[in-house]
């Protein structure tokens, strides 16, 4: 049984690799030069969270993808968009399984911007391997990536539609939250023990929050290359007193980062505490995921928190 | 048929030189011939030795079709050999020839440097339980791969860092002690300040920088065969077979240097220099495998543990060591690609889970103090 | 040379004038915009809320927690590398540190949160991990070969940290958590920890007390400690629960802080001389001193941030170990 599928696998990669004709073939600019893909892939592989949301959105259940942070699985928000087929576990981020992604034959694979040299010799051999480049982080990054993914996987449409449909629902959401008179300055945090690690406002959940109205501040503390802030002293916790602060941890359930926040007495004296005008989010998904459909889960969040 | 560090015979045989029509002695085969200047010249070749170095290759040869069959894809192993060649399927051979073997070699490479570098460590020492790793080299090179990797100073691939943090480190060490000599705990102690200078580092940067920097920094910290760097394998092949030829030179010395330092000196031996040829050896052969593999703990002290419980006492086991060494490399990374599959374990990981049973039961098994 | 006993007191007087200068820089210097001279204000009963709430209550836990993880670890230090005659014990290296880390480790990985960590996690975990090292050492041979003792440690270190390490490559988020928590530090750390611990140290200090004088017999040699009515077996684990004791409180406040207790006996010795006694009394003031000053300069380095104390202390601490290695024989105890 397995060997006959998997000749026919072969037969059908060579066949699809002969017989599209040259005008279909797309030529992508990636981290580790032009890769051609022609037709329309079907079997894709996703190593990267960003890839499977982009993928998800443009229609394409991947076959294979990578464990979410903090979990043996993809992550929770992801799971709304999947059908009865679920994508195969290639291993977690920091160790690629690559003979699992062979196992799938893929005829696209597509991979995070940090895959290293080695790897990416070895995958490429396998299929198209995509690699974005890596860009300054900036708050739109994921659209860029979102449309490298979707012009690999011959969707452009369908994701132009998804990025769009994130910009309308944040317009909309804007407009809401301005006739609620929602506004001000916002702080992304994720606590440490020793005290919080400030968010860039560079980044993908920082650039959400800016787009349905808030004005989103690191106090100058991240660098330009920097994703977050060394751990700020306790003594300079005001620098983070907004008129909102969203606080993150890899936990689930941000409540308990919140629990844990407040038995420091630093933490307690600040306004936008007393105010209680904390945001307690899931840092699964606020700083770790990344494309189209999370952009909207964090949306919903960002409604459901901040709407009266 | 255990022995170990401790139970040393009380006196080495010295094959003498004058009188050429002499027998083996038991246990030996001996080859005598006659050089070009007409002296008679022989060699002594334990038999147990010989013995015990097949069978950990037959051994080892076995592992390696092992690790060539099994994985994700798995393969009949009458199907592994012919794809080896280049023949059968597209898809076996790609992964057989593209995936397992560059990473076998590499397994095979690594464990067998690590392992050597750990008994001629052992040996200087006098010690079961020194390895190159204490006197900071592996924190060198992973405080320097983990730079390069999140972007920090020159711009050197990680492979390189690794090598050059590894000789950082091993420099630091020599020169901190210079003076006082390579001997005894004087040098250890200083290897170990600098290992934690490189410790601390290391952590100081993964707690800067964005976990998906530590990410692609974590292979470097744990030790990984996972798509390794084909340069630096090939600088390790050419230094682990320059290196087995030094340690072939270098072996009746050694074994004579297990002794008190007095009793080597009556022997014959320059303790002194050979104490640092060894120990220049023992380092190289670290930094090597280290800027392959990353640091990889345990290996340097189970594959001559492995190696002193088969072979005999009279000679430090340097092939056997060797052998083992990559014996358990390539299982390890085996038991690393398989067991949790499609989760692959850093081989790193699995040597040391392995390792530290292994290493109390080392500890706690009764045993006379060292001499 | 050892000083007569008078200029002792001279010296014990200077280090604690020394620890209460060091006490009220510690006060006075932080990240933050609080600067001394508001701070000076304050304590002079100021009515400035801002300043008197960083000087009262933050800085002034942290300083209090500073002198605690200093005493304790000093101490330590001395008893363990009395017991082990050996100069290099050094509490960090005895598989402390990783089982402590290794038990943090574990408690993510099975969902709970670095913030609230439950300190006596981490301090079973150094208790374990110390027991470990020093059982399969046999605290009996520890004596005869010095290396054997740093060896099995740094080994039962590295076992415990792949496991750790295995642990965190399928769980991402302790990954995340727990890179924080292994390098120290004292900040953020609240009274409510330190009262926690206050019960195990206590009982480890009225220990100390009453081990000192046949600890000091046992440097005299097993058969002279004997002689003097001591149980040189019952002594040794003594100590060992003592160590035990005290690393694992001062780990499971401050997180791994290294070299202290390698480099605290050290410094106590070269003033006190041989007798244990003294030299448990010179590292009272010694170890704080180190360690509050280590803190001083982690919040002030990187402001308006701070560093890990515990990278500052291996980077002061692991050159005096090599200029000790360097400077002289090592001292034989």
């Amino acid at each position: 049984m397995r060997a006959v599928t998997l000749r026919n696998g072969i037969i059908g990669l060579l066949l699809s690799g002969c017989l599209v004709s040259a005008a279909q073939a797309r030529t992508l600019d990636t981290a580790y030069g032009e890769v051609d893909v022609t037709g329309t892939p079907e079997r894709v592989v996703t190593l990267y969270e960003g890839a499977l949301d982009a993928s998800l959105a443009a229609g394409v259940t991947p076959l294979g993808a990578v464990t979410t942070r903090g979990g043996d699985n993809v992550a929770e928000y992801v799971e709304a968009h999947l059908g009865d087929e679920r994508p195969a576990i290639m291993g977690v981020v920091r160790e690629i399984n690559i003979e699992a992604v062979l196992e799938q034959r893929p005829d696209l694979i597509l991979a995070p911007a940090r895959l290293t040299e080695e790897q990416y010799q070895l995958l490429s051999r396998i299929a198209p391997t995509v690699v974005p480049p890596t860009q300054p982080i900036a708050p739109d990054n994921w659209k860029a990536e979102a449309r490298l993914y979707g012009n690999a996987l011959n969707r452009q449409d369908a994701l132009e539609d998804a990025i769009s449909a994130v910009d309308q629902r944040a317009a909309e959401l804007a407009s809401a939250l301005d006739a609620a008179g929602v506004g001000g300055t916002a702080f992304v945090v994720r606590w440490m023990p020793g005290g919080p690690m400030v968010m860039s406002k560079n980044l993908f959940t920082a650039g959400l929050v800016a787009q349905v109205g808030l004005t989103v501040e690191d106090a100058g503390l991240v660098g330009e290359r920097g994703v977050h802030s060394d751990i700020l002293s306790l003594e300079n916790l005001s620098q983070v007193d907004g008129d909102w602060l969203f606080l993150a941890t890899l936990n689930e359930d941000g409540q308990e980062a919140l629990a844990s926040a407040k038995q420091s007495s630093a933490f307690t004296r600040l306004d936008v505490v007393q105010r209680e005008q904390v945001v307690p989010v899931n840092g699964q998904l606020w700083t770790s995921a990344n494309g189209p459909l999370a952009a909207l889960a964090i949306l919903d969040d960002i409604e459901a928190a901040l709407l009266p | 048929m255990k022995s170990s560090a401790s139970d040393l015979p009380t006196s080495a045989y010295v094959p003498e030189r004058r009188s050429p029509p002499v027998a083996a002695p038991p246990g030996y085969w001996r080859i005598a011939w006659q050089s070009t200047r007409g002296n008679a010249c022989s060699l002594l070749i334990e038999r147990r030795g010989v013995a015990v170095s097949a069978g950990l290759g037959v051994a080892l040869v076995c592992a390696c079709i092992l690790y060539l069959s099994l994985g994700s894809m798995a393969l009949a192993p009458s199907a592994v050999l012919p794809a080896l060649f280049g023949r059968g399927e597209m898809i076996s051979v790609f992964t057989v020839q593209e995936l397992r073997l560059p990473r076998l070699v590499a397994a095979c490479l690594t464990g067998g440097a690590f392992a050597l570098a750990g008994v001629l460590m052992q040996t200087l020492a006098r010690n079961r339980l020194a390895t190159p790793g204490i006197i900071g080299i592996d924190n060198g090179a992973t405080a320097f791969a983990v730079a390069s990797v999140v972007g920090m100073g020159v711009s050197l691939a990680p492979p390189a860092m690794a090598l050059a943090g590894a000789a950082t480190a091993a420099a630091l060490t020599f020169g901190l002690v210079a003076g006082g000599g390579t001997q005894g705990y004087r040098f250890i102690v200083a290897g170990i300040g600098v290992g934690a200078v490189f410790g601390a580092v290391t952590q100081l940067i993964l707690a800067r920088v964005a976990i998906d920097t530590a990410n692609a920094a974590y292979p470097w910290t744990v030790g990984s065969l996972n798509a390794r760097p084909g340069d630096a394998v090939g600088l390790l092949a050419v230094g682990l077979g320059v290196g087995v030829i030094a340690a072939f030179v270098l072996a009746r010395p050694l074994s004579l240097m297990r002794f008190k330092d007095a009793t080597a000196y009556g022997l014959g031996v320059n303790v002194k220099a050979r104490r640092f040829q060894v120990l220049m050896l023992s380092v190289v052969l670290t930094a090597l495998a280290v800027a392959v593999a990353g640091p990889v703990g345990m290996v340097g002290l189970i594959g001559p543990e492995i190696a002193r419980s088969l072979a005999s006492s009279r000679q430090v086991p340097l092939v056997a060591s060797l052998l083992s060494g990559a014996l358990v490399m390539v299982l390890a990374d085996l038991a690393g690609r398989t067991l949790l599959a499609p989760i692959e374990i850093p081989v790193g990981i699995v040597t040391a889970v392995i390792g530290g049973p292994w290493l109390l039961w080392i500890l706690m098994r009764p045993q006379r103090s060292h001499a | 040379m050892p000083l007569s006993v008078g200029n002792q007191r001279t010296q014990i007087t200077l280090l604690l004038t020394a620890l209460v200068a060091v006490s009220l820089v510690s006060l006075l210097i932080g990240a933050g915009s609080v600067g001394p001279l508001r701070a000076l204000a304050v304590l002079g009963g100021s009515q400035d809320s801002d300043a008197s709430f960083v000087v009262w209550q933050l800085r002034a836990p942290r300083t209090l927690i500073g002198i605690i993880v200093g005493m304790a670890l000093g101490v330590a230090g001395a008893l363990l590398q009395a017991v082990s005659r050996n100069p290099l014990a050094e509490p960090g290296l005895l598989g402390v540190s990783a089982g402590a880390a290794f038990a943090v480790a574990l408690t993510l990985v099975m969902g709970a949160s670095a913030a609230t960590m439950r300190i006596s996690v981490a301090q079973l975990g150094a208790l374990l991990g110390c027991i470990c090292v020093l059982s399969v050492t046999r605290v009996r041979g520890l004596g005869s070969d010095p290396v054997r003792l740093v060896l099995a440690g740094a080994a039962f270190s590295g076992l415990l940290g792949s496991l750790t390490s295995l642990m965190l490559l399928f769980d991402q988020r302790a990954a995340d958590e727990i890179r924080f928590w292994v390098i120290g530090s004292l900040a953020g750390r609240r009274l409510d920890d330190v009262v926690a611990m206050l019960p195990s140290m206590l009982v480890a200090a009225v220990a100390v007390v009453f081990i000192a004088r046949p600890l000091a017999a046992l440097a005299l040699g097993e058969r002279a400690a004997s002689g003097l009515g001591h149980h040189p077996g019952l002594i040794r684990w003594l100590v060992v629960a003592c160590v035990a004791l005290l690393v694992g409180a001062a780990t499971a406040i401050a997180g791994p802080i290294a070299f202290v207790g390698l480099v605290v006996p050290f410094a106590a010795r070269a003033l006190a001389g041989p007798d244990i006694r003294r030299t448990l009394w010179f590292c009272l003031p010694i170890g704080p001193l180190m360690v509050l000053m280590a803190d001083i300069i982690a919040r002030v380095a990187v402001a308006p941030s701070e560093l890990p104390i515990g990278v500052l202390t291996a980077l002061c601490g692991a050159p005096v170990l090599v200029a000790v290695v360097r400077a002289r024989r090592l001292p034989t105890l």
